[in-house]
Order: C-alpha cells, then structure tokens, then sequence
C-alpha cells in the first residue's frame, strides 16, 4: 500500500474558502483548506457532519450548490486553475477527468436504461470516435473490471436486477469509463452492508493499484479510512485539522478532535475475555423473561388474487423465537434484508405477524392482528434509526413530550415535572423546549425521541439502529445513554444494530439473524469469540481490522 | 422536504414583482368589497332604476345626472355597476367553494390514507368517479339536484373540486404516513383522529395548497357557466355570469355592451387569478426552485 510520492500532486487545493452567498447572513462552508492529491492514491476526507468534507468534494468536481461560492483559494488540476476556466471546459474535464462516485447508487443510475446502454453512453461521450461496438465492448471489459460475473449476459439488465453493491460496482464502471484521473467518491459503502462495503473498497484499493487513478474518498466512517486510505485529512467545521499518512494518524493523532474520533470509534474484542457488563449480571439470580415471542413468521404475500400471485410470497422472518430478560439489552445483529426491523416493528405491535406468539408480562398477545386491536400497541415503545423523521417537523420539544404524558394511552401519571425531571436526565437543556426539530441537533432530536419514549414508562424500549444516523462522537454519547437508561429506569431493551461492536458493547444477549432465520445465539462471550457459525464469522471479518481486537 | 415548504414559503424573504396580473386581481378584490360604495347605482333597487333610460348606449348621460359609462341594460339598469355588484358574487361563490373544497379534499384525503382498506376504497372509488365525468355534467347534475341558490351552487362547486385535494393529499400522506414520527404517534396510542389532524394533515397538505389558485379560477369559469346557462345564482342576486346572460338576446339587436363588459370583467377576472394562481404554484413547489 505504501509507495513513494516523489511525483507531483495531481490536484492542488490551496487556502479554499466557501461561503453561502447571502449578503448579510453568509456563512463559511471551507475556511482557508489546502490539500493535495497525488497520482495514484487514495486520500481520505473524514469528518462529521457539517465538517466541509462534502463540499470539498464538490468543488473539486466544479459541482457546487447554488448558494455556495468561492471567497478565496485556488483548485490546481494538474497544472491548470479549475476556477479560471469557462464552465464549458469545466464541463469537459469533469466525468472525463474527474469522475465521481455518490453515495446513492439507486439515484446514480437510470432505472428504465440497461446498465450496459449507460456504461456504454458514458464511454463513447468520453472519447472521439469510438463506433457503438467499441463502446459495447468497452462496457463490458468494464463491468467485467469491477466484477461483475457474466458481463455479456448482464450488459443488458435494468438496474432493479442487480444488488445493491452490484449497482455500486457498476457506478464504479461509469466512473471509469472516461479514464478518470481523479476518482471523487463521495460516501461511496454508507449504503451497502458490512460485507458488501468491504468488498467494494477491495475493488476501489485494486483500481488504484493497478490503473493509478488518484481517488478522493469522503466518509465519516473511520473504519473506511483504516482500511484503504494511503493518506487521510481529518476536517471539522469547514476547516482541515490534521492531515497525513494514514496509519501515521491512526497511531499517534496529533489533534484533540482526531483523538475524540478515534476513541468513538466502537471497537470489537475478539478475545476470551467476557465483556465486563455481562459478567456483572450473569452473575445475578437467573433472568426473569419479560417478554417472549415464540416461531414468529412473516410473509409478505404479493398483491391481487392470490392463487396467482402465491408464487411471489415472500418471507421476511420464520420461526424466530427470542426472550428478552428483565433490565437486559438484547441484541438483534443483522445485514439489510434480514428481517431484523420487522421482527422489532412486530412486537412493538406496528406490524402483523403471519404466525407465532407473543407473551408481555405473563400476557399473551394475538400478533395476527392490528396493534391496535391486540391492545399491544402502546405496550411497547420504540426508538428509530432517523431522529429527524421521528419527530414531527411542525411540532415542538414542549408540544411532543407533552403529548406522550396527556395523549398518550399510558401516559395518565404524567405532568410537565416529570417531563422536566426526565429532560434533566436525559441531558437536554430546558430551554430546548420551545425548539422545533429542525432547530435542533441529531443527538438532541435522539434524545426527545428516547424522553418520548419513556415517559409512557414501558417495559419493553424496541431500539431500531438508533445510532446509525448520528456521528461517531454523538453515537457514543447515546449508547451511554442507552446503558444508564436501561439501567436506572429497570426497562428491558431489544437493540437492533448492524454494528457488531456497538451490540458487543452493550448486550448481554446476541441473536444473529440472516434471511429471516436465526442463524445464532448466545452471550456475546459465545458469539465473538467462540462461535463456530460460518456466518458469524463473516461478519466479524468483515470489520476494520484496525478496530478489531 | 416537502413538509417544510409551506414554512420555508412564508420565511423567504419577499422579493414581489409588481405585476399587471397581480395589479388586476388586487382591483378586482378591492372593487368586489366596495361594489356598493363605488357604484354608481344599485342595480337591484328599483327605485334607482329608470326604465325610460333602458338599452342606452354607453356614454349616455342620465336623468338621474351621471353618466352611463358603459350603458345600461333592458330594464334600464347601470351595467358598470351590474359588473361591480356581480363580480362581488362571482368572486364569493367561487373563494368560498374552493376553500370548502380544498378543506374537506384534504380532510378525506388524509383520512383515506391514514385508515387505509375499505375507508380508502370508499373514498378513492368516489374520487376516481368524480373525476372521471366531465365537470360541466357533474355540476350540471349537482344543480338540478340541489335546486337554485346561492348556498346551492357552491355546494355544487364544492361537490365538483373536492376530489382534486383528495387525491393529491392522499398520495402524500401515504409516504408521510410511513415516516417514524407517526409510528412513534402510534405507539403512544394517540387518539386515531388526533394522529389524523395533528400529526398527518399539515403535513401533507403543501402539495394541494398549490392546486387552490387554479382551481380558484375554475370555479370562477364553472360558476358563470352555470349562471350564463341559468341555472347558477338565482336571478335577483346576479354574478358576472348572469349579466352576460342577460344582454344576450340583445347581442343581434346591436346592443353589444349589455353582455360585452360583463364579459370582459369575466375574462380579466379569470386571466387574473390564473396568472397569479401560476405565480404562487410556482414559489410553493419545490421542483421550481
């Protein structure tokens, strides 16, 4: 990975400074950013939200937002300055030159055109002269390059037929066909799973390695950065902080805030030790069950007559059985598609279950049917992965807590104290209830929807990914939170993650599930360390060596 | 961010263009409040009629002592003040309908979605109906079923607009109700309605606000069709419809402007808000900026 960067910077970023346009109100987007990018590496933007990493993208690409100019500072490409040129030539460098790579690869491509037509499209937009049967073939030595099995057949596929890391992998080959220089890659795994994201960055470090394409890979994911990066700049508020070689930063962080990043980072331990918090309760009496649902099943059955669509019927989960303990986090690890949300939305009563039981506090549920009807919904509160869709936009903090005491069907014993008293603990400044939630922070907004959930005291707090949308920094302050939660106010919690090292961190009991069975189960001693499932392992191999211990 | 385009609407800061279209329709407004102040004569007091003056070409100056600006009409009546005090009807009937409308639209709408099975069929399949006849026919059915009036006719209007809201809000507060705050709102066990009013309504409505000038000019158009036809507003309160109407017949004798002014006043009256209307659609809908 190491090489020698006698060679000339490819692109040179010097003293760039962005501001919004507005007169008055103008804010700073970059202050004073330098960089440089050499031929044939990968450097890495990370930072967290808001930090200008982005935006420094986009510049690069000559891409910015209406709103956003730039006050001062210079963009060298290869010898030449990218702002004094016309937009025309600009547009003629950009997806030639400088190709990009966005996090979306849903949105990157166009559903009604065969992948192979838009390959081909771009390549013979790229070079002169290049007949419609070159570009096909082109196209293929391109989805062949970034590996996809049997080009020939697939060249004329619509994008619905490909996975989501395929479909990346095919924006990649897009990306290449202009025989790009530069590579921008703007978050480019967020949207894939563990083991698909790991896969792709392979693909990404092998493109560099052999072709010498420089790429500019923005993400907030330090695990990313350890992992294929050559050199890294750490930004924060528009401003670059530190900046070097990769595993020169990862070792000895010069910064405060690089520190604060890594030390966020959650780490798995892979060895014998049992974790801390699940020794101190597996030394308690034996756990009493709180709640238990027993061969859950989920189909989805397609819609219209149903002899005819009975051949679409789609299972999401079959017979899952999972108990969760009194005052204990349980662990729901999964990939996308694994039906691990389901199973969460289905015992907080928001979901139907096609069979199976449900027992909450020696009660049994019928989850045949509607929440609602069941007299489950209520029961059973939740905590989303998206703070900023789970409150109403137009409805403030005071309004929404408010709401969960006086509406709410369990809410009776409340009274503003109690939110008050809640809020306190939660860490939320009192002032903040007169915000709307735009006015707010992602870790706020997080923890109104955690005060809203326990004000209506349930038993059961369902937590669906509900760090996943958060920087690093704040997911930890929340996964804190979380703990000393469950711990003071003797609530039981289902956590669903995908993040192995945030589950190890605080359940005392793992199920693993793939394709809507459980593959595995057990303590999280059992599960990282001595678990022989072949799928268990995978996931564990597919995180950030770095992070792993 | 759909949801917060009405507010984003509000905070931007105005940057109006004055413009003929937006001129005419503030006129307009302000001539239908005061038409019983400017007018120069109440055109439905008989005792401010004078027959013998019937059919005076405009610029007649009459006994009374003013002048017939644009003439008078069969029965001898001022048309300037005919347009005035029938542009105060036309424009009520067709501000009151469409709010009507737009609010028990997007009330159904919201309602079709969030209870979802035969509530939405219900809903729906009267929709799809409703819009699958043509206008003109439905109001035309809705008249002769309702009978004459002015509370009538735009309960025929309301009849005709509704469904446009309802489908527009429907589709909306489909996504919307897939969103976390309202499962959150569900596992508080809210009250089904309160979910309804408070939580899916405002935000689902930015879509079918836009729809409100248009269809404000639509029924502007439908209501003096009605009229024109005689089965609008009833004969002794008259909109502009109407006064077109009532020179009719007198078009082949040569007096032109019984039905002409009325019906210029119609035509800028329409022109008007569908200029505005198109003005205001566009600073509402995201995918113009």
């Amino acid at each position: 990975m190491q090489q020698s960067y006698n060679s000339d910077p490819l692109l040179i970023v010097e003293k760039l400074t962005l501001k919004t346009s507005g007169s008055s109100t103008s804010k700073t987007i970059l202050r004073d950013v330098g960089i440089d990018l050499r031929r044939g590496e990968i450097l890495g933007l990370i930072g967290e939200s808001g930090a200008g990493k982005s935006s420094l993208g986009y510049a690069v690409l000559g891409l910015l937002s209406p709103g956003i100019e730039r006050s001062a500072g210079s963009i060298v490409f290869d010898g030449e300055h990218l702002e004094a040129m016309t937009e025309q030539t600009r547009a003629g460098i950009r997806g030639r030159r400088i190709a990009a790579i966005f996090q979306d690869h849903g949105a990157s491509l166009d559903p009604l055109m065969t992948v192979g037509a838009q390959i081909a499209e771009t390549v013979r937009a790229a070079g002169t002269k290049v007949s419609r049967r070159q570009a096909r073939q082109r196209a293929i030595e391109l989805m062949a390059r970034v590996g996809i099995p049997e080009p020939e057949t697939r060249y004329g596929h619509h994008p619905h037929q490909f996975s989501g890391g395929q479909r990346q992998r095919l924006v990649i080959a897009i990306a290449l066909a202009g025989n790009p220089q530069i590579i921008v890659a703007d978050e480019p795994t967020s949207a894939l799973d563990a083991t698909v994201q790991k896969q792709v960055l392979t693909l990404l470090r092998s493109l560099v390695d052999e072709t010498g394409v420089s790429i500019m890979l923005v993400t907030h994911d330090m695990g990313v950065i350890a992992d294929i990066t050559d050199r890294v700049v750490v930004m924060r508020q528009g401003r670059v902080v530190e900046q070097g070689e990769t595993a020169a930063i990862l070792d000895a962080p010069a910064d405060p805030y690089t520190r604060t990043l890594l030390a966020a980072v959650p780490r798995l331990r892979l060895s014998m030790l049992p974790p801390p918090d699940g020794s101190m309760v597996c030394a308690e009496p034996p756990f009493e069950a709180v709640l238990r649902v027993d061969k859950v099943g989920k189909t989805f059955a397609g819609h219209g007559l149903s002899w005819i669509t009975s051949g679409y019927r789609r299972s999401a989960l079959s017979d899952v059985t999972v108990s969760l303990q009194r005052g204990a986090i349980t662990g729901i690890v999964g990939e996308s598609g694994s039906g691990k949300s389901t199973l969460g939305r289905i015992i907080a009563g928001l979901e139907t279950a096609s069979d199976g039981t449900l027992d909450l506090l020696g009660q049994r549920f019928d989850i045949s049917q509607s929440g609602r009807r069941s007299g489950l919904l209520g029961e059973i509160q939740m905590i989303f992965q998206d703070p900023s869709a789970s409150l109403n936009p137009r409805i403030s903090v005071s309004d929404t807590l408010h709401e969960a005491v006086r509406f709410g069907a369990r809410g009776s014993t409340g009274d503003s104290l109690s939110i008050l008293s809640m809020m306190d603990r939660l860490g939320l400044a009192r002032s903040l209830l007169a915000h709307h939630p735009h006015q707010l922070s992602g870790g706020q907004k997080q923890r109104v929807c955690i005060a809203r959930a326990l004000l209506t005291r349930p038993a059961i707090i369902v937590a669906d990914e509900p760090t996943s949308a958060l920087d690093v920094s704040v997911q930890a302050e929340i996964v804190t939170l979380l703990k000393e939660t469950v711990a003071e106010q003797h609530v039981s919690m289902l956590f669903i993650s995908h993040d192995l090292a945030l589950v190890q961190a605080l359940c005392q009991s793992i199920y693993v599930l793939k394709d809507g069975v459980v593959e595995d189960q057990g303590d999280p001693g059992f599960i990282f360390s001595r678990s022989q499932n072949p799928y268990t392992r995978s996931l564990i191999e597919a995180r950030p060596a770095r992070f792993t211990h | 961010m759909k949801t917060e385009t009405l507010w984003a609407f509000w905070k931007r800061p105005a940057t109006y263009r004055v413009t003929l279209p937006k001129l005419m329709a503030v006129a307009y407004v302000l001539l239908a409040i005061l038409a019983s102040v400017i007018a120069p004569q109440n055109p439905y007091d008989p005792l401010q009629i004078f027959a013998w003056e019937a059919s005076s070409p405009p610029g007649t100056v009459s006994g009374g002592g003013y002048l017939y600006l644009l003439g008078t009409d069969g029965l001898g009546r001022d048309i300037l003040s005919t347009v005035f005090y029938g542009l105060r009807i036309s424009l009520f009937v067709a501000v009151t309908s469409t709010v009507l409308a737009a609010l028990i639209g997007m009330s159904l709408g919201v309602i079709a979605a969030y209870l979802g099975r035969w509530a939405d069929a219900l809903i729906m399949r009267i929709v799809d109906l409703q819009l699958s006849l043509p206008t003109m026919l439905v109001a035309l059915i809705a008249i002769v079923t309702l009978g004459p009036g002015v509370d009538r006719i735009i309960l025929a209007l309301v009849i005709v607009q509704w469904a446009a809201y309802a489908r527009v809000t429907r589709g909306v507060a489909m996504s919307e109700a897939s969103k976390a705050y309202l499962d959150a709102a569900r596992l508080l066990r809210l009250p089904p309605w309160r979910i309804i009013f408070r939580h899916l309504l405002p935000n689902s409505i930015a879509p079918a606000i836009t729809l409100i000038p248009i269809e404000l000019g639509h029924a502007v158009a439908l209501e003096a069709t009605l009229s024109f036809l005689g089965l609008g507003v009833p004969i002794d309160k008259p909109s502009l419809g109407s006064a077109v109407a009532n020179g009719f017949q007198y078009l082949m004798t040569g007096q032109y402007w019984i039905s002409l002014f009325p019906g210029l006043a119609l035509f800028g009256l329409i022109a008007s808000i569908n200029f505005v209307g198109e003005d205001v659609r566009r600073r509402f809908d995201p995918r113009s900026l």
